[in-house]
């Protein structure tokens, strides 16, 4: 399951900062959401489980 | 044998108070560095069980992952079971994490909020693979008002918003104080020594009932009293006494050094221990003597103990026990 390798890079989704829009980007798309153009947009969680040590 | 002076004294204990999660009781005929060892020992050294290992799915809540995985490995867990456990370092029977029956438990938790109304994730949301390993639960049930008491809640780990979910699974392991404090099972352990407080009665004739209860009144504890019948000072609560010594500075004060002789008693402790409820305070200090035997029998055992048994003389027919 690991990304290292020449795979072929996975369109990312991203949230939008103000409109909440799902947007999805690829390296090198300009950083800005599709709907109402705001250009801050958030990472969302990974869907893999982490692994914390209790102390 | 006979021209050997044996060492071996019998301690007893008396106990004086006793709860599931508190007793009080006397240790007599044996040193102070036996009770200190046992004090030590209760704190850092019995094993109990808490959350170690934690791997979340799910968390939207405010709080970010690794603040609460430590709030969940500081949640006391009943730990009945944890001296017969094996630390999962040595356990050979699996491969460390997961579900091993002999060194770990597992939990799960997955809650979420659908109401308008603040959810309260507690130690009650999390589900145990094993029913005799649960998050203690003082159960105090309901209040004098009829209302919940805080602790019939359970342990609160965090707060839920509409729409935020919390989903993961945690693994209980045994470990001991030394660690980490998460596995400490002690909330107070303490022991003082005994005072013997003597009285000079003649120097004490010589003060009138005012000077008397001067000096009664000067001890931060009630220690002291002044019988309303015979106006003679007598020791009411000799325990109450914290060596503090203000009485002896007042009896300086007003000229009549001497006027008492207290003593602390270095073969007489009185113990109050306190759980967090991971297991009886009664059994704490049960498991403790039990720990320390196992570390006198390692030192016995050794090698170089009976290399060095020389440097003993005399002791060292009490290092192997005083028998041959």
């Amino acid at each position: 399951m690991d990304h290292g390798g020449p795979a072929p890079p996975e369109p990312v989704t991203y949230l939008c900062g103000d409109c909440g829009a799902d947007n999805t980007l690829k390296p090198g798309d300009v950083i800005q959401c599709r709907e109402c153009g705001y250009r801050i947009l958030y990472k969302k969680r990974t869907r893999r489980i982490v692994q914390f040590e209790a102390r | 044998m006979d021209t050997v002076t044996s060492y071996t004294r019998f301690p007893t204990v008396r106990i004086r108070e006793l709860k599931d999660d508190y007793i009080k009781f006397e240790l007599k005929d044996t040193d102070p560095s036996i009770a200190n060892a046992l004090r030590r020992i209760m704190i850092a050294e019995v094993p109990t069980l808490a959350i170690d290992l934690v791997e979340i799915e799910t968390n939207s809540s405010v709080l970010n992952d690794e603040f609460l995985s430590h709030r969940l490995g500081l949640i006391p867990l009943k730990s009945e079971r944890a001296m017969e456990m094996r630390l999962s370092r040595d356990c050979d029977a699996c491969d460390g994490d997961g579900s091993c029956m002999y060194c770990s438990v597992e939990f799960t938790l997955n809650v979420k909020c659908t109401s308008d109304q603040t959810l309260d994730v507690t130690s009650h949301d999390l589900i145990s693979s094993d029913p005799s390993v649960v998050p203690v639960d003082n159960n105090l049930a309901q209040d004098i008002n009829g209302f919940d008491a805080p602790e019939a809640r359970g342990i609160l780990i965090v707060k839920l918003r509409r729409g935020q979910e919390l989903k993961l699974r945690a693994i209980a392991r045994k470990g001991i104080g030394k660690d980490h404090a998460k596995w400490s099972p002690a909330a107070t352990v303490a022991f003082q020594f005994e005072p013997e407080i003597h009285i000079n009665e003649a120097l004490m004739e010589s003060l009138s009932l005012e000077e008397k209860k001067e000096w009664v009144d000067s001890c931060p504890t009630k220690v002291f009293e002044v019988d309303p019948q015979t106006q003679q000072v007598v020791v009411v609560d000799a325990e109450a006494y914290t060596y503090d010594e203000e009485i002896l500075k007042k009896a300086e004060a007003m000229g009549k050094t001497g006027l008492v002789d207290i003593i602390s008693r270095d073969d007489s402790f009185i113990f109050t221990v306190e759980s967090t409820g991971a297991i009886q305070a009664s059994q704490m200090f049960i498991n403790a003597i039990e720990i320390l035997k196992t570390k006198l029998d390692a030192v016995r055992l050794s090698f170089d103990t009976e290399e060095a048994d020389d440097q003993f003389g005399e002791l060292g027919a009490h290092m192997r026990g005083g028998g041959m």
